[in-house]
């Protein structure tokens, strides 16, 4: 049992490193570990990108959204930005799906509700061609254009991250500052109703 | 191909896929998923692009940096969608984009003031 666990393991050893040996030309300075996770996050992003666009559910386009974001965090990882990753999960799965949650249970718009029907033909063809149009412009160029560049990854730490923040990016660091506390008070804005209307309004319910 | 090649082409794949969603969903929180999805395949771009000095000119911590800022950008962005997603529901009782569409003028308009 042992020896054909052995084997298996070996032959399976063999057919990556032929792998490796076929793919080693075409893409310099990334090994078949790095390849392997990379199809894994890509597979990552596919299925739950598919789900995000595709699923008449809400909720469900939601936990394909999170599945993406988990792959685009490998991406991460393999970007050797460690902390990207942590943030990534931090800020996109941690407050941006709950707030998509939040956004679809206070709309009360899950399993029949507005998103259940297919899209009109005519909303089809508009995506199909402005994706075509985006990968016939877009893919090309960047085969083309990263040809013969080699990709150095040095694992930088938070502290690295830290003096950028507050050296070249000093501006933008307290410009985002801003923009977050303005939409933060012009959600509130947005949403907040005064006491007054709220008071005329339930009269008004009471005498009809 | 690059492993650069790689990653720029899994971002593109995001951009891809959060465009058809941008367009064929039929409600504003459908949207606001498919808006996310675009930004973080602009993410994964600048970071990947960032590795490379002799293509961006730039250090590699300032395309993490920036990678941060579209996220909080996000954050803000999803936080004034959901306050707009309730004043549109609690307006027009429907979060449908063909709901908000007042200024198409006669026949386009249902408005029903609470």
């Amino acid at each position: 049992m042992n020896d054909l666990i052995g084997q298996i393991f070996h032959s399976l050893a063999l057919v990556l490193a032929d792998i490796e040996a076929w793919l080693a030309p075409y893409l310099p300075g990334l090994n078949w570990v790095a390849l392997l996770a990379f199809a894994f996050y890509v597979i990552l992003i596919l299925s739950g990108g598919l789900t995000a666009i595709l699923a008449r559910n809400l909720v469900r386009a939601t936990l394909g959204l999170i599945i993406t974001f988990l792959g685009v965090a490998g991406m991460y990882l393999l970007l050797a930005s460690p902390f990207l990753a942590l943030m990534q999960l931090l800020i996109y799965i941690g407050a941006v799906c709950v707030l998509i949650f939040f956004a679809i249970m206070l709309t009360k718009n899950t399993a029949d509700g507005e998103e259940a029907q297919a899209p009109g033909p005519l909303n089809l063809i508009y995506a199909f061609l402005t994706v075509v149009a985006v990968l016939a412009v877009a893919g090309p160029t960047i085969v083309t254009g990263t040809k013969d560049i080699v990709v150095r990854l040095p694992v930088d730490t938070g502290s690295n991250l830290g003096e950028g923040l507050l050296s070249m990016d000093l501006l933008s660091f307290e410009l985002i500052s801003i923009i977050l506390l303005v939409a933060m008070a012009g959600a509130v804005y947005l949403a907040w109703r005064p006491q007054g209307q709220l008071d005329a309004k339930n009269e008004k319910r009471e005498s009809a | 191909m690059t492993p650069l090649t790689l990653f720029l082409l899994a971002s593109l794949i995001l951009l891809a896929l959060g465009l058809v969603g941008l367009i064929t969903r039929r409600t504003l929180v459908g949207m606001l998923i498919s808006v996310e999805l675009m930004l973080n395949g602009a993410g994964l771009s600048i970071v990947a692009a960032a590795k490379t000095s002799s293509l961006t000119g730039l250090l590699d911590i300032h395309g993490q940096l920036a990678a941060l800022f579209v996220m909080g950008l996000a954050a803000a962005e999803a936080t004034l969608v959901l306050a707009m997603v309730l004043l549109v529901q609690k307006r027009f009782g429907r979060v449908t984009t063909e709901t908000v569409t007042s200024l198409k003028g006669a026949g386009g308009s249902n408005y029903a003031d609470n």
